[in-house]
């Protein structure tokens, strides 16, 4: 090595960097001493946390941070919140639940939840409704939020951009067009982000709030990618409509799912002035899948937003179509355990947390955002940011509700499978057609003569009954649910039958 | 035009809108490619297509490419990298 000026230079900025990221003298009565003068002089910027991505993950992360007194940089490699990682979605009852700084917002997009639709149609070509349900919220459930509605839907783009606003006004830094290509490392623990041309910001926690294909999680080595059977392709089409048409017609209704055999299932959101079509379906949109059976989730959804009740609704609500979306979500059917490493943390889909029926996730993205920036407070004022203390997260994490909707989860995930199997689902629907129409709806027949069928009806179907037994039984003892004698021997029964799913193309 | 004609017609093309990045972000290791063509199956903007036994990315991706990343996981060879575009470069989702 040669020593000249400028080797002595980088060893003193070295020893000042190792210096000013030994937190120790930072620390006054629990405050946090603003430390970017220093870094001002090393040539790099320094936080307290760095938030890399500025989705609803990383901004509840930050709003968490900045509110408890930590300097917060956040970098977005888009424009504006949600120009990338953009669609509607819907809101869970929860979040209305855990988080209190949603309550009473208002955004124009908005529309709220209080009757889920499920129609079932006929095979293809036809595709014709064959049975449908709608339901509203059920007074079981455990918060009054959730017995008043389902979900609220809402666009992406003023989601994002509220709760990204919300983490500035708490003092958090927000930095647009940052593409972040690096981790700064200090021994065993990541310490910084490089960005794309060169700048670099030092903190002692990253947080890595920037999706599934997590660019922190790869330069820090936690993982390359997930595999095929651990990621959906979700296509969506956005359509403007008609406010007052969509006031009529769907009211409340804003999440409508549309089944039918060979179909992984459409999903129809409805907001305020325009609705979405995505799918098709979370099995069918699996990569894994998609690579076995050839068949293209793009295509298939294409195709199938063409069946006559969807375009009927469409033209119902003058629906025009503006935007083609596209976006892998991952969909795991159990909880990652490769969520932190020394000075990182990793929340949302970055970190695989996506629930196991449909792929929900935003909700998850803010609870273990604020999670993450919680155990930050607590790592940084203890002076430990190494993986043996950040492994505090996975642990909260663990003990959280984000994880117990994993559980039972490799059931939940087979629970599509019937539904995009075509046999399956074709029986299951002409099932609850049978039962419904015979047990009350019909006027065609003497009743005497229809109720009597029910027993055959029942006894016709049990292999697809039984294809759900063996999902809801095992799901329920692994909930450490007590089951009823009876339905413990048809849950035996159930797993003789196998797996459910069943035939798909082969190559 | 009818409303009741425009519902159904989707052009992913037309209806989405890139800003072409500066540099490339998906690249194919030709060595690695067994011409499986998952890549080209899930691509929902069909930006791949097997010639020969190997994959080939659209020469106009970075113009139609909407960074799904879905041709990066579907790969079980590990011949196709997937990062991201430059900052502010690459799609754009102007309404919702």
């Amino acid at each position: 090595m040669r020593y000249g000026r400028k080797a002595s230079a980088r060893a003193a900025v070295k020893a000042l960097r190792a210096f000013v990221d030994g937190n120790k003298w930072r620390q006054r009565k629990g405050r946090y001493v603003p430390l970017h003068y220093i870094h001002g002089i090393t040539g790099v910027r320094g936080y307290d946390v760095i938030v890399v991505g500025a989705g609803p993950g990383g901004s509840t992360a930050a709003l968490t941070a900045a509110e408890a007194g930590m300097k917060v940089l956040v970098l977005e490699r888009s424009r504006y919140p949600a120009e990338k990682n953009a669609g509607g979605f819907a809101l869970s009852s929860k979040a209305w639940r855990d988080f209190p700084f949603i309550t009473g917002l208002e955004l124009p997009s908005m529309r709220k939840g209080t009757q889920c639709v499920a129609h079932f149609l006929s095979p293809p070509p036809e595709m014709e409704e064959r049975f449908c349900i709608a339901s509203g919220p059920s007074g079981r459930m455990s918060y009054p939020e959730a017995r008043e509605f389902f979900t609220v839907t809402m666009l992406r783009r003023e989601f994002d951009r509220f709760l990204a606003d919300k983490a500035e006004e708490a003092g958090a830094e927000v930095k647009f067009t940052s593409l972040v290509t690096g981790l700064a490392k200090d021994a065993d623990n990541i310490a910084g982000v490089l960005l794309e041309g060169g700048d670099e910001y030092r903190a002692p926690v990253v947080i890595g709030a920037d999706g599934v294909m997590s660019q922190t999680a790869r330069l820090a080595g936690l993982r390359d990618k997930w595999r095929p059977d651990e990621v959906i392709s979700a296509c969506a089409v956005d359509y403007s409509a008609s406010r007052e048409r969509l006031d009529d017609v769907v009211h409340e209704a804003n999440f409508q799912a549309y089944f039918g055999p060979g179909m992984g299932g459409n999903y129809l959101m409805c907001y305020a002035d325009c609705v979405h079509i995505g799918g098709p379906g979370v099995t069918n949109s699996l990569i894994s899948r998609v690579s076995r059976t050839r068949i293209k989730p793009a295509r298939e959804l294409l195709e199938t937003i063409q069946a006559p009740p969807v375009q009927r609704l469409l033209r119902a609500v003058d629906a025009v179509p503006r935007e083609f979306h596209v976006h892998c979500v991952p969909w795991k059917d159990s909880m990652s355990d490769d969520v932190c490493a020394g000075g990182l943390m990793l929340v949302g889909d970055a970190a695989g947390l996506p629930e196991p029926l449909w792929a929900e996730g935003v909700w998850q993205a803010m609870y273990s955002g604020r999670l993450a920036a919680q155990v930050a407070r607590e790592a940084i004022g203890e002076d430990d940011v190494s993986a043996a203390s950040l492994a505090r997260y996975l642990d909260r994490l663990r003990e959280s509700p984000v994880a117990r909707e994993f559980v039972g989860g490799a059931q939940l995930r087979r629970l599509f499978e019937v539904l995009g199997d075509p046999r399956a689902a074709g029986e299951m629907t002409e099932m609850m057609v049978d039962l419904t129409v015979n047990m009350f709806m019909s006027g065609q027949e003497p009743k005497a003569q229809t109720v009597a069928r029910a027993v055959p009806i029942l006894m016709e179907n049990l292999p697809v009954l039984m294809k759900l037994l063996g999902i809801y039984v095992p799901m329920i003892q692994e909930a450490g649910g007590e089951l009823p004698p009876q339905l413990a021997a048809l849950g035996g029964m159930g797993a003789l039958f196998g797996a459910a799913g069943g035939e798909e193309p082969q190559r | 035009m009818s409303a009741r004609k425009k519902a159904g017609e989707v052009d992913r093309f037309a209806l989405s809108e890139v800003i072409p990045a500066t540099r490339d972000f998906i690249r194919l290791d030709g060595e690695r490619c067994t011409g499986c063509g998952d890549c080209a199956v899930v691509c929902p903007m069909d930006l791949w297509e097997l010639r020969g036994e190997k994959a080939v990315l659209a020469g106009d991706y970075k113009e139609k490419c909407t960074e799904c990343g879905s041709c990066f996981i579907a790969c079980e060879e590990d011949a196709i990298d997937f990062s991201y575009p430059p900052g502010g470069t690459g799609v754009v989702f102007k309404f919702s």
